[in-house]
């Protein structure tokens, strides 16, 4: 469905120095300042999957969703979406595609929110037939009834999102492009927002990109994430690999009743390799760390509450968060 | 084009129930710029107390051609007004919204607004066209008036041409509102007889910027003061390199439209 070979898109700044003196220079020869914001991009997507695009700030996802939908042209390299070059023919991609940008509404600002709907239906060449069973679906999922009525400027974050993503899918598109969707929203809110995504990948087979610094999206949507830094793609692959390849480090808390005095050997105690777990006493507080491939969360349980009398206990995995975390830090997976 | 003229209408169809909503924002449009129609207009007159005929030109003459200017401006302000704004919607990365349509960008843009106010315009040159026709010696048959009405039409692209062109600007630029400004003022040489003017002005706005094929040339071809296939002719030829053009010049901005961050 889409394909993405060497793709890169530079940004060009000039920049510029303070003052008069700085802006005549700056006339003649300003300092030429190019943003690597994707480099060197290649993965393909089939139909019907939802990918997860995530990597921090800056990282170039935007971008990336940009070239993809045709409104940049990228600087090299090739893509192609549904047979189609979206850059080179934006009319028939368009036709195609169902994009909703979070953080700005693609909606008329001043027309009652139905007068939208209305003339996307004209734009899209929807049949009455479809457009009134694709709105009827829409308010069932996205419950969008209460305020048709509204212009679209007095709708709150919340509202325009569904509203937005209702506009999106009225031309029932192959490919649904969704730019950090849930951004603002409260839980409730987030929880419908994916519901709707789900169900619309499931009754249409509509392929879902979605770019997103929520994670709780990505583990309820996604089966596939690209995670990207500094315009590179750094990690391509199902989201259950990353997390068995680093999420298996556990750690496990106890308030103990009676602190031990002297010196304890739990890693004997446990029958592994001292140097494989870390273990550190606070007054009363016991916190074990291990690697849940070499030890089981049970086992650290059931040999310290025979040994101590435990008042407390709690366990921490690590969650699908600490392992991007850990990502976009040390810049690769 | 059945689709586009459809949406056309939706959109035309939106303005008219909005303007109908804010009535008094239109009237109030519409009577600051009768005021400045009227001093423009009393400006001529004064002059013409002075003086019985300007280069040729006849008080009633002076005044057909006020009038006829009116026409193709009035016509291309009222339907692609919007284009002004085209350098803050790069700016802002509102361009975004229009390459997402499967709809020519271009079109989208020019459909977003009507300037109704320039009705006032509209009105008042066909009041002074009205005014002067009667007491002119031109001839009308079938084939003036519809020269007449081609070259209204030929005008205001050209206004309409020189805008994009200007507007395109924006996308390289980032302030780019003074370029359009004063190119877009140096139509107001057309107004008066061009050749009052300086012979360096005469030719910018003959073969540079060709404003005088805005009103001037046609004026003097309806009045028969010089020959009007020459004019049609030079006015097809300027319109049609001036549009290319600019069209050319928008779709080299949209290409190199870099949106902006978010
Ligand atoms: N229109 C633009 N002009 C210049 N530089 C830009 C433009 N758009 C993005 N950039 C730069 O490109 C880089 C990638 O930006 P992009 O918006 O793609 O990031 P992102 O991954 O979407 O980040 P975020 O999570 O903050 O939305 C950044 O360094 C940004 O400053
Ligand atoms: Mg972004």
């Amino acid at each position: 469905m889409i394909e993405v070979r060497h793709l890169s898109k530079s940004f060009v700044k000039y920049e510029k120095e303070k003052g008069l003196w700085g802006m005549i220079k700056g006339f003649v020869n300003a300092k030429k300042v190019i943003t690597k914001a994707v480099d060197d991009l290649s993965f393909s997507i089939a139909k019907g999957e939802v990918i997860g695009y995530i990597g921090a700030n800056g990282a170039g996802k935007s971008t990336t969703i940009k070239m993809l939908t045709g409104i940049l042209t990228p600087s090299s390299g090739e893509v192609t979406v549904d047979g189609v070059i979206p850059y080179k023919d934006r009319i028939t991609n368009a036709r195609n595609i169902g994009v909703v940008f979070g953080q700005r509404t693609q909606l008329w600002w001043d027309l009652p929110l139905i007068e939208s709907f209305t003339i996307l239906k004209d734009i899209y060449q929807v049949s009455d037939a479809d457009y009134t069973e694709r709105m009827t679906l829409f308010n069932e999922i996205l419950h969008i009834n209460e305020f048709l009525k509204s212009p679209v400027r007095t709708l709150s974050l919340g509202q325009r999102m569904r509203a937005d993503i209702a506009a999106s899918l009225l031309h029932n598109p192959k490919i649904l492009y969704l730019d950090e969707p849930t951004i603002g929203l409260d839980v409730n809110a987030k929880k419908n927002m994916r519901e709707a995504i789900k169900k619309m990948n499931a009754s249409f087979q509509t392929t879902v990109i979605l770019t997103t610094h929520d994670l709780d999206d990505i583990e309820e949507l996604c089966q596939r994430i690209l995670i990207i830094d500094a315009g590179k793609l750094i990690y391509d692959g199902a989201l259950s690999d990353i997390k068995t390849k680093y999420g298996s480090d556990c750690k496990v808390s106890f308030v103990l009743k009676e602190p031990w005095k002297d010196f304890v050997d739990l890693a004997k105690m446990m029958d592994v390799d001292p140097l494989s777990i870390t273990v550190t006493l606070n007054d009363d507080k016991l916190e074990i760390g291990f690697d849940k491939r070499n030890l089981s969360v049970a086992t650290v349980t059931a040999t310290i509450m025979k040994h101590f009398e435990v008042s407390d206990l709690s366990i921490q995995e690590t969650d699908i968060e600490a392992i991007v975390a850990r990502i976009y830090r040390e810049g690769h997976a | 084009m059945k689709h586009y003229l459809n949406i056309y209408v939706k959109f035309l169809a939106q303005h008219l129930k909005r303007m109908l909503q804010y009535r008094a924002d239109f009237l109030i449009g519409a009577g600051s710029f009768l005021v400045i129609q009227a001093s423009g207009i009393l400006f001529i007159a004064l002059v013409f107390a002075q003086i019985p005929d300007l280069n040729g030109w006849s008080l009633d003459e002076m005044i057909f051609l006020y009038g006829y200017f009116q026409l193709p401006r009035g016509l291309d302000h009222l339907l692609t007004d919007n284009i002004w704004l085209i350098p803050s919607r790069v700016r802002r990365g509102d361009i975004d919204r229009y390459l997402l349509r499967p709809i020519n960008p271009l079109f989208q843009v020019i459909v977003e607004r009507f300037q109704i106010e320039a009705f006032g315009e509209l009105a008042i040159g066909i009041i002074l066209v009205a005014y002067a026709i009667p007491r002119l010696a031109i001839v009308w048959t079938p084939i003036t008036i519809l020269l007449a009405l081609v070259f209204i039409l030929l005008g205001s692209l050209i206004y309409t041409s020189i805008k994009l062109i200007t507007a395109s600007i924006g996308f390289w630029v980032i302030n780019s509102m003074p370029i359009m400004t004063t190119i877009y003022n140096i139509a107001d040489f057309s107004k008066y007889p061009t050749t009052i003017f300086p012979k360096l002005v005469q030719a910018l706005v003959t073969y540079f910027i060709p404003f005088a094929f805005v009103s001037f040339l046609p004026a003097t071809a309806l009045m028969n003061k010089a020959d009007s296939t020459g004019i049609l002719v030079g006015s097809i030829v300027a319109v049609s390199l001036l549009s290319l053009l600019a069209y050319r010049l928008w779709l080299k901005g949209l290409a190199s439209y870099q949106s902006v961050g978010n």
